[in-house]
């Protein structure tokens, strides 16, 4: 099965203080620690057990600058047979849309029977998976938390449904499917497999190879344009419980009696 | 956003501006280790060590290792641990490709256990004598030898241990009993006690191999008829496959101050008469195959102590930021003022520059010697080579002995700035504190690395080492003068090192006369006043590279990290290298007191 994972290079919210530029528009990020999105590990470890599992090949592909490289190279120390950056001047302030137009020619570049996307990214709006599916008009279903491959035409997959109850789903293949956390545990990336991606060249494609037109993305193809960006303030009657941890689970333990959740 | 274990940034700031690593993959043998590869290692090491290996720390100091009919389990949560490590390669970063290695230049790999053993030592020793051990195997091994163990060692499949110390041979090896008969087979029959043998017994590997120092009947006394034999515990037929249990009995376990989650164990070699072994290397050359590898062995105990150090600081400066006690200094008087950080307190800050300094000394100097390693192996002129390794040889007693002795320190600031709460088990200062404190003593202990320093290196070769090191010092300051800003602490430390030209003579012509006993009383204060100097020497070489970052224009963070290079350098060289002078003066006096005592004078 070839096997296409999208992913993306996001500011590591275990390492950074996330703060706001001065003029509101942005996050802070000079200095930030950047590191591969923590849903998409879990998309790419699927595709390595898929391909593990019934053949075929797996290939990552991130669209960011030249730094977001150094993802798709972790991506293929982990595992991943292929990488390929999506990177051009043009592509810079993109929107969702923009972002899946341009994966989407990466796609018909290649013959995939399956695209994988994370769930979400930290700093993302679970967006661009679904929209890629419409436009190749190929089959989607999101929040996938079990996959398993039926035949060369068929998968099936559980996807979380609120209340915590799961669904299964067949799709045809070729399909797009966003993957949830939990799916799998993703592997750690060992020493042997960062030799072996150490010198390789990761292609680059930029708007003229996959054939776009640069007004169709970047800033002047985006339509959702992000007008403010904030902290909110605390409103009434949420409460930051503080002091030393004896005493902060003292108070919530008084709180929750007040409040009749606990007897 | 608390960082734990060790600062990112300083890290990459050793690898990549202080040292520059990348330097090391114009040579062949390094070529693959480019400062993308660097980078993704040591990022994978963070990724694993805080993820996976952190989280174990804790668990297994309250859990510990439990000797129960014979057997040893360790805590629970190191099995996966032990499964990760083992499945990503860790287990012998630098050590040959050929057999299960690395292949890595042996500073990347110091980064990455920066992380690793800083997450929890007490667990990384298991793969850490492993590492060790099967060194050994691949300098003394013969070719039967290496293909049976050295692979499954490298790999972790099976761990690896180290028999020296006996009830009445711990400093002194050469009193050792344990003993060898040659059989007709050409193994021999090992027996007798050994105790205090890290990761001896455990259940985390199938097989354990234990290099075992003995003396061959009839052999000469004292160290020179020492001879190094490989044990499994496991008996490892030809063809690879495992045989009969190889009498190796664990007749005990050790309850330690600290590293509770490694087994310090006793172990008995043929209490039945059944314990074999094969020759490692030549008979009676035992001790030399020992120093050998002890460099190595050192060096990974003061990156022991100082990672103990390194974690304590992170924990206590961001515990510093946040915790709020006592009012700002010069709002005593106001009723009304907030309680502020107790990082405002210019008490509270003296001790985390101290360490801060003391820590980003320790890295360079610890990350240094592993470049000095990786410059041995790519040199090659024998000129080079040799200048390399006299440097190593100089330093090792510094980067252990020193090194842990300042680590301690620095975990009990720590301590220190966590207050009553750093005294409870709720808060790690009081887990580091107690881990730290063996460094000090195991791996020789510090008076012997003093010794060492005193009686062996400093006239090694003719004392050339010790003119190269101080070579390598003198450059770091002319490279200081050049900056304006510098000029003032560069001077200073150039008195420092010049004072330490003349303590050294000094001490070297006082151990050839009949005051030696008086020279040995100050092998130690010798041994601080170098390892303070080398500090200064680290951090002024730093605040260099941090100047001219500064002076080329840095971001925001950026800035704040080199303008913190500039102020470590300044606080050590105003701060703490004046006391170093006095103690210089005090070892040129070499005054008789502790050697000429009465021993009934000591009371008691």
């Amino acid at each position: 099965m070839e096997i296409l994972v999208c992913v993306k290079r996001v500011p590591d919210t275990s390492e950074n203080e996330i703060e706001i530029n001065k003029d509101g528009s942005d996050i802070e990020r000079d200095d930030l620690v950047y590191s591969v999105n923590e849903w998409d590990n879990y998309a790419v470890e699927e595709a390595i057990q898929i391909r593990d599992n019934v053949g075929g090949s797996v290939t990552v592909v991130s669209v960011g600058d030249e730094d977001a490289e150094e993802v798709v190279r972790r991506e293929m120390a982990m595992g991943a047979d292929k990488g390929i950056l999506l990177s051009d001047n043009a592509f810079e302030g993109s929107d969702g849309r923009g972002i899946a137009n341009i994966l989407k020619a990466e796609v018909e570049k290649g013959k995939y029977d399956l695209v994988l996307t994370g769930a979400q990214a930290d700093d993302g709006a679970g967006q661009v998976g679904g929209m890629l599916a419409a436009m190749l008009d190929w089959p989607y279903a999101s929040l996938v938390n079990s996959l398993e491959v039926v035949d060369d035409k068929t998968i099936k997959v559980g996807r979380e449904i609120a209340g915590g109850n799961l669904e299964m789903n067949e799709i045809d293949l070729p399909c797009v499917l966003s993957i949830q956390t939990g799916i799998n545990e993703p592997r750690y990336v060992g020493i042997r497999g960062i030799r072996k991606v150490a010198s390789i060249d990761i292609p680059v494609h930029g708007a003229g190879d996959l054939g776009i037109t640069p007004e169709s993305v970047g800033e002047s193809g985006a339509k959702v344009k992000r007008i403010d960006y904030f902290t909110p303030e605390l409103g009434e009657g949420a409460e930051i419980l503080e002091g030393s941890t004896d005493e902060i689970i003292e108070k919530l333990i008084e709180l929750l009696k007040a409040k009749g959740g606990i007897k | 956003m608390a960082q734990f274990i060790a600062d990112r940034r300083d890290i990459e700031f050793v690898l990549h501006e202080q040292l520059q690593v990348e330097k090391l993959s114009k040579h062949e043998r390094f070529a693959e280790f480019n400062k993308k590869t660097v980078d993704m290692i040591v990022n994978e090491a963070r990724n694993l060590a805080v993820k996976e290996i952190l989280p174990t720390q804790l668990l297994g100091d309250q859990e510990g290792c439990k000797f129960e009919n014979g057997k040893v389990t360790v805590p629970e949560s190191f099995h996966r641990a032990y499964e990760i490590i083992k499945e990503g390669e860790w287990v012998a970063m630098p050590e040959s490709l050929e057999w299960g290695g690395q292949g890595m230049p042996m500073v990347v790999s110091l980064a990455a256990s920066d992380y690793l053993v800083g997450a929890n030592y007490a667990f990384m020793m298991y793969p850490g004598l492993t590492q060790g051990a099967g060194k050994l195997i691949e300098a003394f091994g013969t070719d039967k030898q290496k293909e049976l163990f050295l692979k499954k060692m490298f790999t972790g499949e099976w761990t690896g241990t180290m028999l020296l110390t006996e009830p009445e041979a711990g400093s002194d090896v050469g009193a050792l009993t344990t003993s060898a008969v040659k059989n007709s087979d050409g193994t021999y029959s090992i027996s007798g006690s050994k105790i205090f043998i890290s990761s001896g017994e455990h259940d985390l590997a199938e097989n354990i191999i234990h290099p075992v120092l003995a003396r061959i009947e009839g052999a000469p006394a004292g160290t020179k008829g020492i001879s190094l034999f490989l044990v499994p515990k496991i008996w490892v037929n030809d063809d690879g496959s495992l045989g009969e249990f190889n009498d190796v009995v664990c007749t005990g376990i050790e309850e330690k101050m600290g590293i509770h989650g490694n087994v310090t164990c006793s172990i008995s070699l043929g209490g039945k008469g059944e314990c074999k072994g094969t020759l490692l290397g030549e008979e009676n050359k035992g001790m030399r195959a020992m120093f050998l590898m002890m460099n190595e062995a050192r060096l990974l105990v003061g990156l022991q102590g100082f990672t103990c150090a390194s974690t304590a600081y992170m924990y206590a400066v961001n515990y510093a930021r946040q915790r709020l006690q006592g009012k700002h200094l010069l709002k005593m008087r106001d009723e009304n003022a907030p309680s502020v950080p107790i990082i405002q307190h210019p008490d509270v800050r003296r001790q985390l520059i101290t360490m801060k300094a003391y820590v980003e000394g320790m890295r360079s100097l610890i990350y240094y010697v592993g470049m000095c390693e990786d410059n041995v192996k790519v040199e090659k002129s024998a000129k080079e080579k040799e200048k390399y390794q006299g440097i190593i040889d100089v330093l090792i007693p510094i980067a252990k002995g020193y090194v842990t002795d300042k680590a301690f320190e620095v975990c009990n600031h720590g301590l220190q700035i966590y207050g009553g709460y750093g005294y409870i088990k709720e808060y790690p200062l009081e887990q580091l504190v107690r881990d730290c404190r063996i460094t000090m003593i195991y791996e020789g202990t510090n008076g012997i690395q003093a010794m060492d320093l005193l009686g062996r290196k400093l006239g090694l070769n003719k004392g050339k080492p010790v003119m190269d090191l101080l070579g390598e010092m003198q450059a770091s300051i002319a490279a200081a003068r050049e900056i304006e800003d510098l000029k003032e602490l560069a001077d200073l430390v150039q008195e420092a090192v010049n004072k330490l030209g003349e303590v050294g003579l000094h001490m070297g012509a006082s151990a050839m006369s009949p005051d030696v006993m008086k020279a040995f009383a100050f092998a130690y204060p010798f041994m601080e006043v170098t390892g303070d100097i080398v500090m200064a020497w680290m951090l002024l070489w730093r605040a260099t590279v941090a100047a001219h970052k500064l002076e080329k224009g840095a971001r925001k963070k950026d800035a704040a990290f080199y303008e913190g290079q500039l102020k470590s350098a300044e606080f050590f060289v105003h701060s703490i290298l004046p006391t170093t002078m006095g103690k210089c003066n005090a070892i040129l006096t070499t005054n008789g007191a502790a050697v000429e005592i009465m021993e009934d004078s000591f009371g008691g």
